[in-house]
């Protein structure tokens, strides 16, 4: 089921959450909402799911206009961060919850609402625990009941509200792939909220980049990590070094002198350049390089990560060196990015 | 060794065995000087002339009719300020609107009233001379000096007990609980029913017991718009109070005795119910 958001804008008392925000998602398609905490981005799938609503935009599911529905009505199915288990049901009566409070005429028999259940329970499982109480699971099985429950009333939307946050990192991965095979065998149409970029960007078809309640990419994960649309993308997705640099004249100045940053400069002014620390290349010492002095070496992976210090830059530079040589701490190295953006500061 | 590791980790606490047992000995002593013997003396007072006065005390029509008005008044104003505690509990913990603190501050308003001055307002307002007097004398309705008084006096009284206990608990529950059960499309009713009460039923039960303890046992708010009309208008505590103005020990202390029971008994339940909701607290999350 495709999910169209128009123009929703949504404000906290002063506080703006949500400032024009337009978004399609695609029918079968599992798309993330990655954003630092603030960003917005749980206010906007709380309105997806009718759990808020919006001061100004609307909210259709397949072109149909649900802006004014109430989350009881509108089919979704949510889960919270902390999994809002019934603490007083047991498993199967709190898998079997959105099947028991159906309309009469709607609900299934007791001995079907069972028979669902137990095949959910298979499903997440969880084959047996359906007569313990929340508080008897660990982490990553309450996880699942929350996820088989809001599953019991076969949703075509699926929302999930930073599902692997309270999870320790290797539960965390396993549930991950498990997750994403559910959504594709079930032909669900998924939105998760993370901050995890990996989590976005591994799990995801496309990654909602969100900050201060707008969006400010929608990408493939691929896209989103080589071809970051604005500063914002390229610091917040994935590590990244960025230096404060001068246009003039088509040349990049920085600290006063000439860097060979291997970008094509549009216009004169104040920018950012950006670049990935494995994106660096030695260089010989002199005109257009960076020159900086090694403060800490280590391995990293195949490579050696070396953090070093800049003229005019209160943090190092965070640089992967790979090669048999790696530079030792107290090294002075002349670099040059081989791959970096520009970014215009708003003038 | 056992005892030795006891040692050091007494002297880890950082107070000499004499402070703690010298301040062990003054809250025993304390408690068995205010509380304890008082009690004994209510029960040793009551039955000073053997059982056959002690239960005559009870069966006399006046001493019946008060435990009778002091059982009708507990259960109305009880279960009236269950459902007021619960909405107010509710409506402060689950939205947010412009005057909540001042919502709050107002149930806390009968803990910090004289409960004389709580009896006063209805006598202000309902009274013969009161605001509403004139009005209530000519559709002949009686609110000060006869039950109606007594149940709203109590009511005022006892009104936070149950807000108060919930409070806390529905605040730190959240409310994603409810969420989650809208979003699986249950109504507002099924979602209380199934969802919030079973979440708070401890709480509220705990609450209520108190509640009901302080509505049987009120005694200055209800004094003021009794009137004191023996075997009318006299809840239990009252009778208590005119039976030892008449000098007549024996009865007022067998009287007493019946509302210290209720005191006893309430304890009892209420630690029955910590120790549950203890057991269930602690397995929550």
């Amino acid at each position: 089921m495709g999910i169209t958001l128009s123009n929703i804008s949504k404000a906290f008392g002063g506080f703006r959450a949500l400032n024009d925000v337009s978004l399609e998602a695609r029918s079968g398609e599992f798309l993330a909402l990655l954003g630092p905490s603030g960003s917005g981005k749980t206010t906007l799938l709380r309105i997806i799911a009718g759990l808020e609503f919006a001061d100004v935009g609307h909210v259709a599911f397949d072109g149909e206009d649900v802006t004014d529905r109430p989350v009881t009505d509108r089919g979704v199915g949510f889960v919270f961060q902390q999994y809002a288990l019934f603490r007083h049901m047991t498993v199967a009566d709190n898998i079997g919850f959105g099947l028991a409070v159906r309309k009469r005429r709607d609900r299934p028999a007791k001995a079907e609402i069972a028979r669902r259940v137990e095949e959910l329970l298979e499903l997440v499982q969880l084959r047996g625990l359906g007569s313990r109480y929340p508080a008897q699971l660990s982490g990553g099985q309450r996880q699942r009941v929350a996820l088989a429950r809001a599953l019991a009333v076969e949703p075509r939307i699926l929302l999930l509200d930073e599902p692997f946050g309270a999870l320790d990192a290797k539960v965390r991965k396993d549930l991950r792939r498990w997750l994403r095979e559910l959504h594709d065998r079930m032909g669900l149409t998924s939105i998760f909220v993370t901050h995890d970029q990996e989590e976005a960007l591994e799990l995801a078809d496309r990654v909602v980049v969100m900050d201060h309640g707008v969006i400010e990419q929608v990408a493939e994960p691929d896209t989103v990590y080589n071809d970051p649309a604005t500063s914002f993308v390229f610091d917040f997705v994935g590590e990244s070094n960025r230096l404060p640099v001068t246009i003039s004249g088509g040349r990049v100045l920085y600290g006063g002198s000439v860097l060979d940053a291997g970008v094509a400069p549009e216009r004169d002014g104040k920018a950012s350049l950006f670049f990935r620390p494995h994106d660096v290349a030695f260089a010989a010492p002199g005109e257009g390089v960076i020159t900086a002095t090694v403060s800490l070496a280590r391995p990293h992976g195949g490579a050696t990560r070396v953090e070093a210090g800049v003229e005019g830059r209160d943090t190092p530079l965070e640089l992967n060196f790979t090669g048999t040589e790696p530079p030792r701490v107290g090294d002075l190295i002349a670099i040059r990015p081989t791959k970096a953006r520009l970014f215009y500061e708003e003038q | 060794m056992a005892g030795e590791a006891e040692y050091r980790a007494q002297r880890a606490t950082g107070e000499s065995p004499w402070v703690r047992r010298g301040l062990i000995g003054l809250s025993l002593a304390f408690l068995l000087v205010f509380l304890l013997l008082p009690l004994i003396a209510v029960f040793g007072e009551a039955l000073s002339r053997g059982l056959a006065p002690f239960f005559a005390a009870m069966v006399e029509p006046d001493a019946l009719a008060a435990i009778k008005l002091t059982l009708t008044v507990a259960a109305i104003s009880v279960p009236l300020n269950c459902v007021f505690g619960i909405a107010a509990a509710w409506a402060i913990t689950k939205f947010d609107f412009p005057g909540k603190g001042f919502l709050i501050t107002l149930i806390d308003l009968p803990f910090s009233v004289s409960p004389v001055v709580a009896g006063l307002i209805y006598v202000l307002l309902f009274g013969a001379n009161g605001w509403f007097g004139a009005w209530l004398i000519e559709h002949d309705v009686q609110i000060v000096f006869a039950v109606p008084g007594i149940v709203l006096a109590t009511m005022f009284v006892t009104f936070p007990f149950v807000a108060r206990e919930l409070i806390p608990l529905m605040a730190e529950q959240g409310r994603d609980d409810e969420e989650a059960a809208l979003s699986l499309g249950a109504n507002g009713w099924q979602t209380f029913w199934r969802v919030t009460l079973p979440n708070i039923r401890w709480g509220l039960l705990y609450g209520v017991l108190l509640c009901n303890a302080r509505a049987m046992g009120e005694f200055g708010a209800v004094s003021v718009v009794s009137g004191h009309i023996r075997g009318e208008t006299n809840t239990m505590p009252l009778h208590v109070e005119i039976l030892y103005n008449e000098y007549n020990f024996v009865a007022s202390f067998a009287v007493a005795s019946l509302l210290a029971l209720l005191a006893l008994l309430t304890l009892v339940i209420k630690s029955v119910l910590e120790w549950r909701y203890n057991y269930h607290g602690s397995g929550r999350h």
